[in-house]
């Protein structure tokens, strides 16, 4: 018994190795029909986004059609916290995808970290619009690829607004707070902002406020020249004065979630909320909703900011032993059929050079004023060093501020603390 | 066979399990130990010898100083609460009754999904804005205006809370039911013998011989409060402020997000400290405690 036992266990190990031994063999056995007809080994290209299988679809479809023997494994994790801690376990395991995305959350890490391959002498990076590459580069340097870019505004509600008599859109700062006080007294919800990340108001008020003055204000502060305190106090003590002393916002609207917000408005129960090309499709779905998009308007008129970003970038690891298929992947991206197939699938606003970009109809002012005029901001991305520290400490900032517990000043002094504090580490 | 070599027979069967605690449990502390006495950013491979810098941090940390404070009270509240609500509730499910099955799958059921889901559904309770679940009734059945369940202060601890203790009730209360189950009906039918009043043979029978029982559901209760993370991280997300920040979301924000996992370490050092001594003082008071009503 103890024999054939033995015997089937021996049996059992040599058909799993002997089964092991075979996949590896055919997985690297020459496939025929790749391009040029030349023969090529099969490869398995691992890629790890942030935009869903689905979202990418088109794209790994159109290349896989094109290189019959490359295949892909495909892995997703959600933006942001999720994306970022997934990829930084597989680095530390050294079992990264071939291809990650940077984002300007993690960006200093990967680049100081020697995880990805510089890019910028490849031909395709000719086709990336030098206003994407600072997010995604260092000294110079860049380190990964985008084609595309955000662009997000608030979004109104046509009809809520003519409900309460409201006629044109607001020009200036002044305007816009007395269309939302005008919406309260008609019993309408101006705004909803969960206060749950860096307000978009916050940083468009700041782009209005001081970056047209002063646009590396930013650069100014991580060189020591100057400090939060001096860009971003008056900015604070505006949100303060016109949006929370008026009770236009509430402090109980930290606890709403995005989703929450989303659905209000596709409700008709709130008047504005901020938003990017994200929620398109969703609310162009929703019957009889009629609505727009405006910058966040600044003290003259004319002076509308939006917040945006260049998208974030595909990078090659730079431990990858697919080096040349996953260059070759890039290259498709920066291709005519590539960015055609990524904006099918993302639906994305693509700010590549030589491709005309399609922008949903409400969002044409938010692309053309925001997006290709420069007056988008979103201080993740110029800031050059601890942007989620330094975010994480504008939302407890912001949210204490909403309660009441501290004051403009004091909100900003716990970030220059934090700041000092990491320049310390 | 000596003795000696009996009794190594039956050790030698502890070596896999002994190697695989020693890997995944024993090997990561140390290592955190180690880290936490550096300058490591989760990233990059290269990084300092910075002595205690990490531990003095700590205390003039905001975050840190809150998240302790809310994770005890949160450890305390729900162990309280979940003890005083769980053991009527075993007593009343232990009653034989026509829908007695159904009432304990009932109540057991919110222990199965896990925080985050339960967190999100809660979510939506609570919102605060005045279509929420709960604003809404509180209007239509009181007149009461919408209040801010997950943005004050006060009420966002209370609403975790709540959302806690309502998730695990009634797995704790299966902990006694069980225990329950094992006492002996002598005792009772002697107690009634006796004279004894219902609530006499409660309070002089079924309470000290649940002792052990409720060593077993505190202990849980005390660790799985101070290692929470899930329920008050998905409905305030710590908010507002630092106020519903527990210690393991500021291990994960400062690791994490923040890119400083020495300085995480050094907190997961601190809690496992915290941890082990709240864990070994409750443990021991509860077995006095148990031999004394016994």
């Amino acid at each position: 018994m103890k024999r054939k036992s033995l015997l089937l266990i021996m049996v059992m190990i040599a058909t799993m190795v002997l089964s092991a031994c075979g996949g590896k063999d055919s997985s690297e056995s020459a496939a025929s029909g790749a391009e040029g007809g030349q023969s090529k080994q099969k490869v398995k290209l691992s890629i790890l986004a942030w935009n869903n299988e689905s979202e990418m679809k088109p794209v790994l479809e159109g290349f896989q059609k094109k290189y019959p023997h490359i295949s892909f494994d495909f892995q997703f994790a959600p933006p942001v916290k999720d994306y970022i801690s997934k990829l930084q376990t597989m680095l530390l395991s050294d079992s990264a995808t071939d291809i990650f995305m940077i984002a300007a959350e993690n960006r200093n890490e990967i680049i100081d970290g020697g995880h990805a391959i510089d890019l910028t002498d490849y031909p395709f990076m000719d086709v990336m619009l030098d206003s994407n590459k600072p997010m995604l580069s260092k000294d110079g340097r860049t380190y990964a690829f985008t084609q595309n870019g955000w662009v997000g505004g608030w979004f109104y509600n046509k009809a809520l607004f003519e409900k309460a008599g409201i006629t044109e859109l607001p020009e200036t700062w002044d305007e816009f707070i007395a269309v939302c006080l005008k919406l309260k007294e008609a019993g309408i919800v101006p705004i909803y902002d969960t206060m749950q990340d860096l307000t978009q108001i916050h940083s468009a008020l700041y782009g209005n406020m001081v970056l047209s003055q002063d646009p590396d204000f930013d650069e100014k502060i991580f060189a020591g020249e100057k400090t939060f305190a001096d860009g971003w106090t008056e900015v604070f003590k505006v949100w303060k004065r016109d949006l929370i002393d008026t009770k236009i916002l509430t402090s109980d609207m930290i606890g709403l979630t995005g989703d929450q917000v989303e659905s209000e408005f596709a409700l008709g129960n709130v008047a504005m909320f901020f938003s990017g090309p994200w929620v398109m499709d969703k609310l162009t779905q929703v019957p009889d909703l009629d609505f727009g998009v405006m910058g966040l308007p600044g003290f003259e008129k004319g002076q509308s900011y939006y917040v945006g970003a260049p998208g974030v970038g595909f990078a090659v690891n730079s431990k990858t032993k697919n080096k040349e298929e996953a260059l070759l992947f890039l290259e498709y991206l920066s291709s005519e059929e590539g960015l055609q197939l990524f904006h099918e699938g993302t639906n994305l606003i693509i700010t590549a050079k030589g491709f005309e970009a399609e922008v949903h109809p409400a969002l044409q002012n938010a692309y053309e004023e925001g997006l290709m005029q420069g007056r988008i901001y979103l201080p993740m991305v110029t800031w050059p060093r601890y942007q989620e520290a330094l975010r994480n400490q504008f939302v407890v900032s912001t949210q204490d501020m909403a309660v009441g517990k501290i004051t403009p000043e004091e909100a900003v002094q716990a970030i220059d603390k934090k700041f000092i504090e990491m320049e310390n580490y | 066979m000596g003795k000696f070599m009996r009794q190594l027979q039956y050790q030698v069967f502890l070596i896999p399990i002994l190697i695989i605690y020693t890997l995944f449990t024993i090997y990561p502390l140390i290592r955190s130990f180690m880290l936490s006495l550096t300058n490591f950013n989760g990233y990059s491979k290269n990084y300092d010898f910075i002595g205690l810098k990490n531990y003095v941090r700590l205390f003039a940390d905001n975050a840190i100083v809150s998240g302790i404070s809310f994770t005890i009270l949160f450890a305390l509240a729900t162990t309280v609460l979940v003890t005083l609500l769980a053991i009527p509730l075993a007593l009343i499910l232990d009653q034989n009754f026509f829908s007695k099955n159904v009432l304990r799958a009932v109540f057991f059921f919110p222990s199965i999904p896990s925080g985050l889901l339960l967190a999100f559904i809660w979510g939506f309770i609570f919102a605060p804005i005045p279509s929420g679940i709960l604003n809404t009734f509180l209007r239509e059945s009181f007149g009461m205006s919408a209040q801010p369940w997950l943005s004050d202060p006060v009420l966002a601890k209370i609403s975790t809370i709540v959302v806690a203790v309502w998730a695990t009730t009634g797995w704790h209360a299966v902990i006694y039911l069980a225990f329950l189950q094992s006492i002996s009906k002598d005792f009772f039918e002697a107690a009634a013998i006796d004279g004894a009043s219902k609530w006499q043979q409660i309070r002089y029978i079924t309470i000290p011989l649940l002792a052990p029982a409720m060593t077993v559901s505190v202990l849980l209760l005390i660790t799985n409060g101070l290692k929470v993370y899930e329920i008050p991280f998905a409905l305030t997300n710590g908010g507002p402020g630092f106020e519903t920040h527990t210690i393991t979301q500021v291990i994960v924000l400062r690791g994490i997000s923040e890119a400083q996992f020495g300085l995480a370490s050094a907190i997961s050092v601190i809690f496992f400290l915290i941890v082990l001594v709240i864990g070994f003082v409750q443990f021991s008071l509860m077995q006095k405690r148990e031999e004394r009503m016994q």
